[in-house]
């Protein structure tokens, strides 16, 4: 059985369902109250709602593990009460995993740097949870491969959301030319293209745009 | 006196071997290989296409790229020192928009050389323009040129922007 499917039909349950024996995971433990996942634990810790965005994504992707159902059971602690009603987490993230799927070869490579061109939170509650955290890097300029070291979540998921904020306007990748100085070479551009057109376009022609 | 390399990259079916062929003066080295998986074309290339011109006493080497991502350390190998960037998308296969973009990004943010976007195919329309490509990929207008590959003339085009730029760049600091 999928997570998808177990999800529906435990969820109307107040109670803890734990997940274990996951490929890339180490146990997992959902919390619902009243059709609503309140809380993740990831191992012995609670997870913020980025990374347990993350960590429902890498469920549904897992396919194999084993699970158990306690009922009532709910959590110690839980900084950040999620109060994320199933049907909707569920759709949002099946979508993402599609939209992932369709968008693999577009995603920005782990370590091309992108910075902010704007302050503003997006309006999508799964772009603006990593905007919030990853804002403050990206004003320094970060790659995916640094995001996701940093905020504790899946390199391809850090690299998703960076093609979302791309595709919005609020990143953009950082030009190496305009941070870095390279080498110059003065006077060589001018000479290279006084020959150039001189054998594509002969003695006195003009190279038109 | 040193030669000097232009980077010549882009999506696979991008025109960069046909650029190259075309620019070069001596024949062009390439490693065209039976395309393993469906891309379009029967051949690609799996290591580097490369081709040279002499202007005046300066050699220039072209480099080309291979498209796959799998072959992407040629693209930090190539990139490194060189005197400019060509990248090529094709006007008429806008699905490859998204995949030049994500390498034009990768290499420009890891190496502080100047680029120039080239869109192939502008003889054969329907095609997208310098004017609609540019603000897909974040650059101004004047780093993007619209080309027929094949054409020299026109080929040539986007070599001579890049050394525009790149004048203009030196005269200003």
């Amino acid at each position: 059985m999928s997570l998808d499917d177990l999800l529906p039909f435990i969820s109307s349950r107040d109670g803890a369902l734990e997940l274990f024996n996951l490929r890339r995971l180490p146990r997992v433990t959902l919390y619902f109250r009243k059709g609503r996942l309140n809380c993740v634990y990831l191992g012995s810790k609670p997870v913020d709602a980025l990374q347990a965005r993350s960590v429902i994504g890498e469920l549904i992707e897992a396919r194999k593990g084993s699970f158990e159902f306690i009922p009532n059971a709910q959590p110690r602690v839980c900084p950040e009460v999620l109060g994320w009603p199933v049907d909707h987490l569920l759709i949002s993230v099946t979508t993402t995993s599609d939209e992932y799927a369709q968008l693999a070869d577009r995603l920005p490579h782990p370590e091309t740097v992108f910075e902010l061109t704007h302050i503003a939170v997006p309006d999508d509650t799964r772009i603006s949870d990593f905007w919030k955290r990853a804002h403050i890097y990206l004003q320094e300029g970060a790659s995916a491969q640094q995001l996701a070291t940093k905020l504790g979540m899946p390199v391809d998921h850090a690299r998703f959301y960076l093609l979302k904020l791309q595709q919005l306007g609020a990143v953009v990748a950082v030009r190496a030319s305009q941070k870095q100085k390279r080498e110059r070479r003065a006077g060589v551009a001018a000479r290279l293209l006084g020959s150039l057109k001189k054998r594509f376009f002969g003695e006195g022609s003009a190279w038109s745009h | 006196m040193e030669p000097l390399k232009v980077v010549v990259a882009g999506p696979v079916g991008a025109g960069k071997s046909t650029i190259i062929r075309t620019l070069s003066e001596t024949e062009v080295v390439d490693t065209d290989a039976l395309a393993s998986e469906e891309i379009g074309k029967e051949t690609t290339t799996v290591a580097m296409d490369y081709g040279t011109l002499h202007l005046g006493d300066q050699l220039l080497y072209l480099f080309g790229t291979p498209g796959q991502d799998r072959f992407d350390f040629m693209w930090d190998v190539l990139s490194e020192g060189a005197l400019g960037l060509l990248m090529l998308v094709r006007g008429d296969r806008p699905e490859d928009f998204g995949p030049a973009r994500r390498l034009l990004d990768y290499i420009t943010s890891r190496h502080p050389v100047p680029y120039v976007l080239g869109v192939t195919r502008q003889d054969q329309p329907p095609v997208w323009g310098p004017d609609e490509v540019a603000p897909f990929f974040g650059v101004p207008l004047e780093r993007v040129v619209g080309l027929n590959a094949k054409d020299p003339r026109s080929a040539v085009g986007p070599l001579v922007r890049l050394l525009e730029l790149i004048m203009a760049e030196e005269q200003a600091t």
